[in-house]
């Protein structure tokens, strides 16, 4: 990783952003209206910054239930020890210095009807606008054998960063070499669709670089394809040839159960015996949004396509991880960070839009999402969406992977791996600062 | 009239006095797209991502139009200016340019500063003593960041792809990997 500290960002964020204010267009200055914000990840922070800075005298709070914030994006580079967890936690005094009222509190239960957001503290918040953004809830049941006990003791999932992603990373570096890491991945839809992928990848570029190269990296997966396969499987072809096995659910790498003990993963007909196993449950909407009525039979938030309100109960805006947007399976929106930052924009424009009673804006949903496989080694997917005839449309003419064959091929992925990292400041910026 | 039909006709008649402000906002509503990667009113915090705020509209037009078409070389941004019509990359370019540029708080190198003020010396005809022409075309490179500077001297400097200034090109490959380092840490430095 390039030599720029937490204490460089913070500088580069004072110096750039005293300036940055949206300018604010006349009709929406009105509006007193008040706006609560469930969850602050990428969604829910973008949200809550950008519902202030269009409409500053908008009464903006955001409760979330942890003081720090750690970034997902890049935390698979944590466990390889490419990257530092400390660049990549915030916390949410820049929000508060915006006027936006940050309760550190976990919300209990939402009332649709009565509109009102009750917490754990006691308190009670009324809203005219609610914004969910609750990220994702394990189904801990889908893998039989594994629990929420052992994700935060001996068996971490590290599929939200934080005090899992240091444990893994410590198994790995115990891990002797021969060993076998086995990670397994649930039936899609899941978050960060590259990610496990990646996250084998940081692996490998561990043993290799610890010359540990005996050890095997082993995913075992419910699916049949997966992101970005085709750069993925050049990037382990070249750069760690023979160490990455992929298992997929035809070949019976669909993971039914684990023994904890002996770290052994079940498939329908097979047995893995793992050194470090790594078990990415199943995961749905967060468990508010579950709890509110919000989410379909398959357990994500069905939203209105093109403002992101919810398609159950009126005045409440679902974005990031939680919601499916788009139509399933091909052109559906990736559970990203910057997709959550992309719908977060959306409906706060469309939320200032219907409290000042105007018809919402037209939308425009843009996904950038890099993958680094191996140092200076990456490449992303890119995805827009716009309205047309008053339909969500995946524009099929952009976007897209990556080249996986192109003459300066060293070049691309260099400029991608380091293009990722200066992606990961100024989305940290745009949604927290 | 109901309320709806009250609301609607509210609605049109604010359309109507706010029409140039909703144009604004229209640009605002793309503009904001770019902010994850290049910072609120295109000042990037990320260094390798470059600022773009402040910047010459014609250069921003030309090089969004020149990805768009293929013409020139992009890791990444080929394949995102293609969702965007030319109208919109042109309001686009006219937002971003009519931003303050400011100067990335950046530590650089004495030493290859020292350096690249002489490299840059060549360079001054078209870029300026200190990064910034000032003409209205030419991109500012004072107080852009260094680690952008370098990666797009990469570009230049590898004849397998597209880069449609054949001057720059030329410089670029006759700079050591050194002189490269030094010229970047020199405009990056050029931020006061």
């Amino acid at each position: 990783m390039s030599q720029f500290t937490r204490r460089d960002f913070i500088k580069a964020i004072a110096a750039a952003y005293p300036a940055a204010v949206l300018t604010i267009p006349s009709a929406h200055a009105a509006s007193k209206a008040r706006v609560v914000v469930v969850g602050g990840g990428y969604g829910g922070a973008t949200a809550a910054r950008y519902l202030k800075m269009m409409s500053p005298t908008l009464d903006v709070t955001l409760v979330e239930k942890n003081k720090t914030y750690t970034s997902c994006p890049l935390s698979n580079e944590v466990i390889s020890g490419y990257g530092n967890i400390k660049d990549l936690e915030i916390g949410y005094g820049g929000l508060s210095k915006r006027g936006i009222n940050v309760v550190i509190d976990e919300v209990t239960a939402i009332d649709p009807a009565k509109k009102t957001v009750a917490l754990k503290g006691g308190k009670s918040l009324s809203y005219d606008a609610l914004v969910v953004s609750p990220g994702i809830s394990f189904n801990y049941a889908g893998v039989q054998g594994y629990t929420k006990e052992l994700a935060e003791t001996d068996l971490p999932h590290a599929y939200k960063a934080g005090p899992q992603t240091l444990v893994l990373k410590k198994q790995l570096e115990a891990m002797p070499d021969g060993g076998t890491f086995i990670i397994t991945v649930p039936k899609g839809p899941f978050r960060c669709p590259p990610g496990p992928y990646e996250r084998a990848s940081q692996v490998a570029s561990y043993l290799k670089e610890h010359g540990k190269t005996k050890s095997k990296v082993v995913i075992l997966d419910a699916n049949d394809s997966f992101s970005k396969k085709g750069l993925f499987e050049q990037a382990w072809k070249m750069h760690y040839p023979d160490t990455i096995k992929w298992v997929s659910g035809a070949n019976d790498g669909n993971v039914v159960r684990i023994d904890p003990k002996t770290k052994t993963a079940y498939t329908t007909f097979g047995e893995h015996k793992a050194d470090v196993l790594n078990v990415i449950p199943p995961h749905h909407a967060g468990a508010i949004a579950g709890a509110t009525g919000l989410t379909n039979d398959k357990g994500w938030c069905s939203v209105d396509m093109l403002t992101m309100e919810s398609a159950v109960h009126k005045d409440i805006w679902v974005v990031g991880d939680s919601c499916v947007h788009g139509e399933l399976p091909v052109y559906a929106a990736p559970k990203s960070a910057h997709m959550a930052s992309t719908q977060a924009k959306v409906a706060a424009g469309a939320i200032i839009a219907k409290l000042n009673g105007q018809p919402a804006p037209e939308p425009f949903f843009v996904n950038t999402c890099y993958s680094i496989a191996a140092p200076d080694w990456g490449f992303s997917v890119v995805h827009i969406y716009r309205a047309e005839a008053g339909k969500l449309v995946y524009v099929k003419d952009a976007g897209g992977i990556s080249p996986i064959e192109t003459p300066a091929l060293a070049v691309q992925r260099k400029l991608e791996a380091r293009y990722a990292e200066g992606w990961l400041r100024n989305i940290m910026a745009d949604a927290f600062a | 009239m109901g309320a709806f039909q009250r609301g609607l006709l509210a609605a049109s008649l604010m359309a109507g006095l706010l029409g140039s402000a909703q144009a604004e906002d229209k640009t605002e509503a793309l503009a904001i797209t770019c902010n994850n990667c290049h910072g609120v009113d295109g000042v990037s915090v990320g260094p390798s991502m470059p600022s773009i705020g402040g910047l010459p509209e014609s250069y921003l037009k030309n090089i969004l139009l020149e990805w768009k078409a293929g013409t020139r070389y992009s890791a990444t941004m080929g394949r995102l200016v293609k969702g965007y019509s030319d109208e919109q990359i042109a309001d686009l370019a006219v937002y971003f340019s009519k931003k303050p540029w400011v100067p990335a708080a950046q530590k650089t190198d004495p030493k290859l500063v020292a350096l690249g003020k002489k490299v840059t010396a060549r360079c001054a005809g078209c870029h300026g003593e200190t990064g910034n022409a000032g003409d209205g075309e030419t991109p500012n490179l004072n107080g852009q960041w260094a680690e952008y500077l370098e990666l797009e001297a990469l570009k230049y400097r590898d004849d397998a792809v597209a880069m449609p200034n054949r001057q720059m090109r030329k410089a670029a490959q006759k700079l050591s990997e050194e002189e490269v380092k030094a010229v970047a840490e020199f405009y990056a430095s050029q931020n006061k």
